[in-house]
């Protein structure tokens, strides 16, 4: 039950050698109105591709579910998906098409922050509502916000304070940080060491290593002579990986605990053995044996997917964004831009929807979702998908900044 | 007076009229607007590929460094898309100028490389200058604003009116690019592509001619840069990556880099292959990789080179003594400036 897609549409159209005949749509709606279409952007190439995959994965989902209670408005719903490679240009030119030729009335995608921030733009001056998946950079509902965005992943930001909180308060608050040289990783020690200071605790040092770094034992050597209660890595992609190798090697990982950012079960997954330690936070987690309507929603994943996955955070964030918008829309009574955007503002989603414990709502005043952080130690031994051992869930207002400190200011028409 | 091909009027009554007919083929303005600005870009590379013989990698470099200059200009400074269109082209080619000296010696894969290096020099400060240029994410939160002649607004916000915007653009650049390569600096160039040595041994400063190439290139990619960074109102450092640059030669070489408009038949294959094959399959870059193959393999003058008819070549007769100079180059190889001398004797 995934529905007919464009993109499915066309694949078979090509089969048969006929795609430019294929790309009429040939579903027939009988409500006599034509279909809400939804234009979703996501990386289905390039290094995000498992991302992106997951993320349409939930959308389509949650489309089968809103098609089989009568669409939106009680129109049909069509999704029409876009590869963007995650590349910034081709994210906007791919808006531009959804928008322009598919005359899509509303969009969402996003794994990589720069197509969230290309699209962002797009979605403001066409004043189409565009709801970002994926994308975690803070300006997308901070300074570069727009009345037009909404964001159903957390923010950096919320990242870090979800982990910090938990990991000072099981540790101690003395921690050593590893740091990838160059400006980005700058910026998120910055933000770690406000968290840590804001909570009472002390930064014991903090080791600047290049980009591409292969050997870390002077890092962790230093590290391990401050004696930490915690140490932190923020390095990431394959110096991640030496890192960790390296203070597995060490031993480290038996004398502190060693900690880091946003963990994604695809990582996880992609991870070496050797690798697979520490404390990280996820966005959501398949495995919640107290929440309503999970184990409901994981079954129902595994049934329509049956290559033997489970749903991660990125599935959650297609279902959760495309429902999302069909909320918005029921709770206006309209899908014109700028009432279905006051529809969304404060919208709290539904248990079924939400699939995690804590309110998970729209703030008002930048329209980020406060949906949890899941900070957790990644199960050393464990095999997919039993991968995390899920410590606590914050509520996403505990991690994030208020509001009057993101530094958005909506900009309705007048 | 030049004489055009009846098949070049068609071309500027097809761009003039493109949004008429675009949207009914299946296409929108953005696509449209988006040829147009890669097509000035792999237009002025191909002064320094088809026309000088440099086989620069770098491009993206200047296209990119003019989209962040625009970019920069419309956040920072003042709110005029003129003058965004200034700063990023000067600033792009003046970048271009400055690093002309660096490449205009070098040949072949050398100059391919030196190029590349200068052009992931930009792409890393783009990356780690967080706080001027947005790193990794890119710079945003920028606008083309409305262009104003006196009490007349000509409102570029609108997606038509500014594909006109980068029409005009276009016809300038085509304009300039035509002119100099009718002029003797042109023949120069194609001088210097066919034989470097003979055009040194002519008396010519070829590395001049060649940083000249380079910097006028690189000023109009620099344009191409400002104009893109206005289509969406972003750029990202993909915007100055060496993939990027990568592209652009392999849309010239599609498209034939002897010919002038080779380039615009590459990025118009590429560009709508790419839009039209990425909404299809996952397996895009697969099909236009295939595509470029078969291209080089069966045209391997691009397409334009299979379709025109080569004009007849006028040979002629060579002079005696360049004749015995290149005798001599052959056998020795010694290096140049010995041969220039050996040149001299020869034709004495």
């Amino acid at each position: 039950m995934e529905g007919f897609t464009r993109r499915k549409a066309l694949k078979a159209g090509l089969a048969l050698g006929a795609a430019p005949f294929a790309a009429t749509p040939f579903l027939s709606y009988g409500q006599g109105e034509s279909p809400i279409k939804v234009g979703m952007h996501d990386p289905l190439t390039g290094t995000y591709a498992a991302e992106g995959e997951s993320e349409v994965r939930g959308a389509k989902l949650a489309l089968a579910e809103i098609n089989a209670k009568g669409g939106i408005l009680g129109r049909k719903v069509e999704l029409l998906i876009e590869d963007d490679n995650a590349n910034a240009g081709l994210a906007a030119q791919k808006a531009h098409k959804l928008i322009e030729k598919d005359g899509c009335s509303m969009i969402m995608g996003a794994v990589s922050s720069a197509t969230a921030l290309s699209v962002n733009q797009v979605a403001a001056q066409k004043g189409v509502p565009y709801m970002v998946t994926g994308g975690h950079t803070d300006p997308v509902t901070g300074k570069e916000c727009h009345w037009t965005t909404f964001r159903i992943c957390t923010t950096t930001y919320m990242l870090a304070n979800g982990l910090a909180g938990t990991l000072y308060q099981k540790f101690g608050g003395k921690w050593y940080f590893i740091t990838p040289d160059y400006a980005y990783g700058h910026t998120l020690q910055a933000a770690y060491a406000k968290i840590l200071q804001g909570l009472g605790g002390q930064v014991l040092g903090n080791s600047l290593s290049p980009l591409g770094t292969t050997d870390f034992s002077s890092y962790l050597i230093k590290a391990q002579s401050t004696n930490p209660q915690v140490l932190i890595l923020l390095v990431d992609g394959q110096d991640l990986v030496n890192c960790m190798k390296q203070a597995v090697q060490f031993g480290l990982q038996k004398k502190m605990p060693i900690g880091g950012g946003l963990s994604e079960l695809e990582v996880l997954n992609a991870l070496p053995t050797e690798a697979r330690i520490g404390w990280w936070t996820l966005e959501w987690y398949w495995n919640q044996p107290n929440t309503p309507h999970v184990k409901e929603w994981v079954d129902s994943y595994r049934k329509t997917y049956t290559d033997g996955s489970y749903p991660s955070a990125r599935t959650w964030f297609g279902y959760a964004g495309l429902h999302a918008l069909a909320l918005g829309a029921a709770h206006a009574k309209s899908i014109e831009p700028t009432k279905l955007a006051r529809g969304l503002e404060g919208l709290e989603l539904p248990p079924e929807i939400k699939l995690q414990p804590n309110k998970v709502y729209f703030r008002k005043e930048d329209h980020q979702l406060m949906s949890s952080e899941f900070p957790g130690e990644i199960n050393t031994n464990g095999k997919y998908p039993d991968l995390f051992k899920v410590a606590s869930i914050v509520p996403g207002d505990k991690a994030a900044l208020p509001a009057s400190e993101t530094g958005c200011k909506l900009d309705y028409p007048a | 007076m030049i004489r055009r091909h009846p098949v070049e009027i068609l071309l500027w009554i097809a761009l003039a009229t493109l949004p008429l007919w675009l949207g009914p083929l299946g296409g929108y303005t953005a696509l449209g607007t988006k040829i147009l600005i890669y097509g000035i870009a792999a237009l002025a590379l191909n002064l320094v590929l088809g026309f000088t013989g440099g086989l620069s990698f770098g491009h993206a470099a200047y296209f990119g460094l003019g989209a962040y200059g625009a970019g920069m200009t419309l956040k920072y400074l003042v709110p005029s898309t003129p003058l965004a269109i200034v700063v990023g082209t000067l600033a792009g080619g003046l970048a271009a100028t400055l690093l002309g000296p660096l490449v205009m010696r070098r040949r072949g894969i050398y100059f391919a490389m030196i190029t590349i290096a200068i052009g992931q020099l930009f792409y890393f400060i783009a990356v780690r200058w967080n706080n001027v240029t947005g790193g990794e994410d890119g710079l945003a939160g920028f606008r083309r604003q409305p262009l104003h002649f006196g009490s007349f607004v000509f409102d570029v916000q609108n997606e038509i009116k500014y594909y006109y915007l980068v029409l005009f653009c276009f016809v300038i650049a085509v304009v300039i690019m035509r002119v100099l390569l009718a002029s003797p600096l042109g023949h120069t160039w194609v001088a210097i592509r066919e034989n470097r040595r003979r055009a040194l041994f002519l008396g010519l400063r070829t590395d001049l001619y060649v940083w000249a190439a380079f910097a006028i290139s690189g000023t109009i990619t620099a344009l191409a840069g400002t104009l893109n960074a206005m289509l969406f109102n972003f750029t990202s450092p993909q915007d100055l990556h060496w993939i990027l640059s990568g592209n652009f030669v392999i849309m010239i070489v599609m498209g034939g880099m002897r010919k002038f408009w080779g380039p615009l038949v590459g990025v118009t294959i590429f560009v709508v292959a790419q839009d039209y094959l990425s909404s299809l399959t996952d397996n895009w870059m697969s099909l236009i990789g295939l595509l470029f193959v078969l291209i080089v393999l069966l045209f391997p003058k691009g397409i334009l080179g299979l379709i025109a008819p080569r004009r007849r070549e006028v040979s002629t007769p060579r002079a005696p003594g360049i004749q015995q100079a290149d005798a001599v180059l052959e056998e020795d190889g010694s290096p140049l400036r010995d041969s220039t001398k050996s040149l001299r004797e020869a034709t004495k």
